[in-house]
């Protein structure tokens, strides 16, 4: 019984016209799109290979360059946006990066701010919205057409149809989905300049799975406002309602709420902070530099120097890091006021797994810091001990990206929370359509 | 025709599309109203306190001056918080930019929520949810038949359907727009004078031309496809389009597009640069110093500042070539996004309100116009400018048994009387001049209406009313 309702529930909205033309847009869409972002990331890999060959320097001032993120063609996040290099010299510690040219990023600045098109907009936007098109008619059409009393009058129980519905809905929107991310994949594997390692595939996989996620939870919402109205016009109105505010709207109002609820600490506070600390080390500073000036310093007055500069750069450094803190604790707060927002969620959740969020920037500047301490250990040693500053090479720049094991451990809240609201709207939906006046 | 529009403007206000605009509206206006109120205060105040306590400063080596806070960001924000605050303005013309770069940029990102985000992607998509029904609605009901049935001319009959559209696409917006000018003008009154006010008038009429673009497109695709939800899933499609899909790429798309050199072509050319125009200018001095050409130390710091300074003039042009490559790519990011009416209206509004691209380089021309200034008073009290770049450079060599310091030259202070010292004053587009900037997307946006409602009145003119 279940099997033949789903079998003609399936082949209702194959037939339909408004599938027909949402698998054509998505096909268009997941094509072009992740074809602009492979192509995006394969020149900005090659900018990033190019510069570590070609932009490094030694002695005084070293750079360290960032790789792009491989799975920013799927979920670009800010990736783009987080800068490509960061100089180091024992005068100062890189508070962020920097464009390649070591000034601030060229980017026109109308535009910068507009969302990224990748992969996981198409769900988030694109695909909820057709979703939303495949299941407002669901129960409120039939209503309308009369067919609802006519299946009722059968030996058919109201949670089976309820439940072949759901079910129908799902096969046809993990379907769409399906073709979407075959697509995308498919542009990827062909492109050459993107490879992707195992763990990549895990969390592209697991992206995946929280987009079927996501796109079930717009299902079981259509499939409530159904039950619960009695013509399709007014369930595909409300519908589309809710989704430009949870979609839409509620998302940038979470934003600004935070911005303004948590604030940061000014720029003239910062600032003071900064000055308090040029001023501790002024007398210092004057000391170090008459003694480098002299005609022939020696090795005394240089590491003088060293030590005053690296010694104001650590606490500037420390001004800049808790500006830094306050502003990813601004970040995550931000995060939670936009819980209420599916998709909200399932954006935070599927950058952090392609690891473009904020919290992989935060650790790679973690990494860029503890290379610092080893430069400015190392310039030490050209001071003291010429000989021991040959024999120790400057360690390769490293960072503990984010591990696949931990950002599944991090997301999978945000998971739950999406699998809750699916099961509270099912729930919903099924009681209300158990009680539902079928005349 | 009166009794169309006001059947169709009554049939809209009762209905759920009409109420839920109404609240959002209000809200999203009122919450922009108080986003803008606490962040010009803030502006305002670390404006005023800057030019209190350091104003400009008086000094030949070094100066600056400070942008004052843009007063109508809350309609176009435009990336204002990022753009330079302020320039450090050195002999020669050095410019260097104060503070880009954003302190909120760990937020996710969302546009900020202006005017222009209200209005050109919710009220678009409004326009869009008024509009779908207009022809298919009344087709699918068989009230079309009834209607046209009367002595009403189609064309008649479709121009009241747009005309109520847009009423009722007006209504909230005069209710959002009135909330949200009321509260910004109890709270910071000063910023409503009245060249604001018709600017503001301005951005409601650009803002009118777009909708109205909507409501054409909605009722073209209404008269050409007959299913109601058809015509409401191919409207949503485009306005995804037009107001997301199409600006957002732009950014993307233009760096295959455009000609002009990027980041890291520019960065592989600057350090051969510097070697070719500062170190070897300068290597050739020591050489020749260590040959014994020059008879003293004066001698040789006078020829390397000569070669400094002619090494700067260098440095300098790189950097602004670099800048204006930054700004090449960023117009084509522009025009490509021109292909949606969003970006057009987007455009129209900053040039309107004087934020945008166009804000930033008027500011800087002006920068460039006071630091010739700066450079002409210098010349007239020291008898030279020296030529500064962004960086110094120094180096040491031995000459004649001691080690000898080389630096770039140095900009000396003047000691005498000051008074004379030119002032920045910072001078705001006029609104004729913001308007001919505007113009041309102004001209965009006509055109889509005009080609819309013509295809729209053919299409329904010929359509099949059975």
């Amino acid at each position: 019984m279940l099997k033949t309702i789903i079998g003609r529930e399936v082949l209702d909205h194959l037939k339909s016209a408004r599938f027909q033309i949402a698998l054509l847009i998505t096909g268009i869409l997941a094509v072009t799109t992740t074809l602009i972002n492979v192509q995006d990331y394969a020149v900005r890999h090659q900018n990033y290979l190019d510069a570590q060959k070609e932009l490094r320097s030694e002695g005084f001032e070293i750079s360290v360059f960032r790789e792009p993120q491989v799975l920013s063609v799927l979920a670009r996040g800010k990736d783009r946006d987080f800068g490509d290099q960061a100089r180091l010299s024992y005068m100062s510690v890189p508070s962020q990066l920097t464009g390649y040219m070591n000034v601030s990023r060229g980017r026109s600045r109308s535009l910068a701010q507009l969302a990224a098109i990748d992969f996981t907009f198409l769900v988030r936007v694109i695909l909820s919205l057709f979703v939303v098109f495949l299941a407002y008619g669901a129960v409120s059409e039939e209503k309308a057409n009369g067919t609802l009393r006519l299946a009722m009058a059968n030996a058919l129980p109201r949670d089976k149809l309820l439940l072949g519905k759901l079910l129908a809905g799902l096969v046809v929107v993990g379907g769409v989905l399906a073709f979407a991310a075959l697509l995308s994949l498919l542009v990827i594997v062909l492109h050459p300049a993107v490879s992707f390692s195992t763990s990549d595939w895990v969390r592209a996989a697991l992206i995946l799975a929280g987009s079927a996620l996501y796109l079930s939870l717009f299902y079981g919402l259509g499939l409530f406002v159904s039950v619960i109205t009695d013509r399709p016009a007014t369930s595909l109105l409300v519908l589309l309602q809710l989704w430009i505010v949870l979609v839409i709207i509620y998302p940038n109002l979470s934003v600004r709420a935070a911005e303004h609820v948590y604030p940061l600490p000014s720029e003239d506070v910062v600032l003071a902070q900064k000055q308090a600390v040029s001023e501790r080390f002024q007398a210092a500073i004057q000391r170090a530099n008459e003694g480098i000036s002299r005609p022939s310093p020696t090795s005394t007055d240089r590491l003088q120097s060293l030590e005053a500069w690296s010694g104001e750069a650590v606490e500037m450094a420390k001004v800049d890091e808790e500006f830094g803190r306050r502003q990813s604790r601004q970040m995550r707060r931000a995060e939670v006021l936009s819980l209420l927002s599916p998709a909200a969620v399932y954006d935070q959740a599927a950058n952090r797994l392609a690891r473009t969020d904020i919290r992989e920037y935060d650790r790679f500047m973690g990494g860029v810091r503890r290379l610092w301490d080893a430069f400015v250990g190392r310039y030490k040693l050209r001071i003291t001990d010429p000989e021991a500053y040959k024999q120790t090479p400057l360690p390769d720049f490293s960072y503990r990206s984010d591990p696949t094991a931990e950002a599944v451990a991090a997301t999978w809240p945000q998971w739950m929370l999406l699998v809750v609201i699916n099961l509270v709207l099912f729930a919903l939906a099924y009681t209300g359509f158990l009680r539902k006046d079928l005349r | 025709m009166r009794t169309i529009i006001r059947r169709e403007f009554l049939g809209h206000v009762k209905s759920l599309q009409f109420a839920v605009l109404l609240v959002l509206a209000v809200v999203l206006f009122v919450a922009n109203a108080l986003v803008f109120v606490g962040s010009y205060r803030g502006q305002t105040e670390r404006f005023e306190k800057a030019m209190a306590m350091k104003g400009q400063g008086t000094s030949t080596r070094i100066t600056g001056v400070v942008r004052r806070p843009n007063s109508l960001t809350f309609i176009a924000e435009a990336g204002d918080p990022e753009r330079p605050g302020g320039y450090t303005v050195m002999p020669g013309g050095t410019l260097m930019a104060e503070s880009a770069g954003s302190r909120t940029f760990k937020l996710p990102d969302v546009p900020a929520l202006d005017w222009s985000l209200i209005i050109g992607t919710l009220f678009s998509l409004y326009a869009v949810l008024l509009g779908f029904q207009a022809v298919s609605g009344e087709k699918e009901r068989g009230t079309l038949r009834l209607v046209l049935s009367n002595p009403v001319g189609r064309a008649r009959f479709l121009t009241a359907k747009y005309l109520t559209i847009l009423l009722a696409l007006a209504v909230p917006l005069a209710v959002g727009l009135l909330v949200n000018l009321v509260l910004v003008g109890l709270l910071v009154p000063q910023v409503l004078t009245l060249d604001v006010l018709a600017r503001i008038a301005l951005v409601v009429l650009i803002g009118l031309t777009y909708l109205s673009l909507f409501a054409f497109l909605s009722l073209l695709v209404s008269s050409l496809i007959h299913r109601s939800s058809l015509v409401l899933l191919t409207l949503l499609a485009s306005w995804l389009l037009f107001t997301i899909i199409i600006p957002s790429s732009s950014v993307v798309i233009v760096d295959k597009l455009s000609s002009a050199a990027n980041e890291i072509q520019v960065a592989r050319m600057f350090e051969p640069m510097v070697q070719k125009e500062v170190w070897d200018r300068i290597n050739a001095i020591v050489a020749r110093a260590q040959k014994g050409e020059f008879g003293s130390e004066a001698e040789i710091q006078a020829a390397a500042d000569k070669a400094f300074e002619e090494g700067q003039i260098k440095v300098n042009a790189f950097y602004e070539d670099f800048a204006r490559a930054q700004e090449e790519r960023a117009r084509t990011a522009k025009n490509v996004a021109r292909m949606s009416p969003a970006a057009l209206f987007q455009f129209a509004v900053e040039d309107t309100v004087r934020t945008g691209d166009g804000a930033e380089r008027d500011f800087l021309d002006q920068v460039q116009e006071y630091a010739r200034s700066y450079d002409a008073y210098i010349l007239k009290k020291l008898g030279k400018v020296v030529q500064t770049s962004r960086f110094s450079f120094s180096t040491s060599f031995d000459f004649q048994g001691r080690r000898m310091q080389l630096h770039s030259p140095r900009p000396e202070e003047y000691s005498g009387d000051k008074s004379d010292f030119p002032r920045f004053v910072e001078r705001t587009a006029t609104i004729g001049r913001s308007l001919r900037s505007a113009l041309s997307d102004l001209a965009g946006l006509l055109v889509w209406n005009i080609l819309l409602a013509g295809l729209a009145f053919s299409a329904f003119l010929r359509t099949d009313v059975r």
